[in-house]
């Protein structure tokens, strides 16, 4: 799986989780980052924050489309609520939008369902 | 700036056309400086919804490496281990509020907050709002008193909205009333046109000369530093600002020592906007 988010803190604490869980995690903190590894490694749960340093964090899911990547599973892990940040994500292609910080028994139970 | 006291007054040493160029100048003057104002107050207001998503990231992390603890996907703990680190998980989520209402806060006086709108059961509301209390009313011994009729015929209004102002009107009822105390809801339709819903308690009340003061943003009657009561002082402002969303009225009966009986009402017709 692919965890895109620019906060070191958050990443290192998602990573704990689901490797704890057995899954392996790649992290990426930039746009760019996120397009190289996901291109050269697909993966089947792709887990995005929304605003990245170099752009929108929907900017990757275009990308790796375009590139032939198409997760099984592609999440927005957002701050933000409103109807237009939810609409926007699922225009994009995004199978689901939860606002931080999910519970992590939450996370993980739907982490199965997305990938069952 | 206090304008009364700089405006030229008549004598012997001012012709009328000299008296009026300086309140002109003194009108331009307060004209540039409201606009100044406003400018601040929006910087003030976009550095709140900014430092509030700010300050969530990091709260995420403490509160997602509480919770892989606590679930001991690093190991067994033991419970004083466990009470300690749902501590720090009570401790992160209430925070994480209090950060929420800010951003609600900001948003609302940016003019950013829109309404979506579905028919739902305002009884089901009750209920969820009383579950997210229930720790609370149990740990003060409270009285809890539900007038809400089971025929209660279903509102359409934004349902989340909604249940943000009784929460924030119930969570105060709790605060402000004593162990022992009572609460209640109460809920009422008039002619299926409005919801009318009640929020009281029997608490220390609010004298009437406060009942304007506490709606303001960051009032809280009490504001020293020894308060008993504590939070963003924004609640009620929110609520406010959540009910003139939905067309409705906000309003408060109370008196010192005599409780307090917050009531709202919620337009029940698709013209809400």
């Amino acid at each position: 799986m692919l965890i895109v988010e620019d906060n070191e803190l958050v990443t290192g604490a998602l990573s704990i989780l689901f490797e704890e869980t057995g899954r392996r995690v790649t992290v990426a903190h930039t746009v760019a980052a996120a397009v190289k590894a996901g291109t050269s490694d697909p993966p089947d749960l792709l887990l995005l924050d929304l605003t990245l340093p170099d752009g929108d964090g929907l900017e990757v899911v275009r990308s790796l489309v375009k590139n032939g990547v198409q997760p099984k599973a592609t999440v927005a892990l957002t701050g933000r609520d409103d109807p237009e940040s939810l609409e926007r994500c699922i225009a994009a292609g995004c199978t689901e939008v939860m606002l931080k910080p999910v519970p992590t028994r939450e996370l993980l139970r739907k982490a199965e369902e997305w990938l069952a | 700036m206090n304008l009364v006291s700089t405006i030229p007054q008549s004598g012997p040493h001012l012709s009328l056309e000299q008296r009026f160029a300086a309140l002109e100048s003194l009108y331009k003057q307060a004209i540039a400086e409201i606009a100044d104002m406003r400018g601040r107050d929006a910087l003030k207001t976009q550095y709140l919804s900014n430092i509030s998503h700010d300050l969530r990231t990091p709260l995420t992390a403490v509160i997602t490496h509480a919770e892989i603890l606590r679930d001991g996907m690093l190991g067994p703990m033991n419970e004083r281990q466990l009470d300690s680190i749902r501590g720090i998980i009570s401790g992160g989520r209430q925070l994480l509020d209090q950060v929420g209402e800010i951003l609600t806060y900001a948003r609302g006086a940016a003019n950013q907050l829109t309404l979506t709108p579905s028919t739902f059961s305002f009884s089901d509301v009750v209920g969820q709002v009383l579950q997210m209390n229930e720790s609370l009313i149990a740990k003060k011994r409270l009285t809890l008193d539900l007038r809400v009729p089971k025929d209660l015929p279903p509102v359409f209004a934004d349902r989340e909205k909604v249940a943000h102002i009784l929460g924030n009107l119930f969570g105060n009822a709790i605060d402000f009333t004593p162990v022992g105390g009572r609460v209640w809801i109460g809920a009422t339709m008039r002619g299926e046109r409005e919801l009318i819903a009640e929020v009281g308690d029997n608490g220390m009340g609010i004298a009437p000369e406060h009942h304007d003061f506490i709606f303001e943003e960051f009032a809280q009657v009490d504001s020293s530093a020894s308060r008993q009561h504590h939070g963003t002082g924004l609640g009620l402002t929110i609520a406010q600002k959540l009910v003139e969303l939905h067309r409705g009225r906000i309003w408060v009966e109370s008196e010192l020592g005599g409780g307090s009986r917050f009531y709202f009402t919620i337009p029940n017709s698709k013209d809400a906007r």
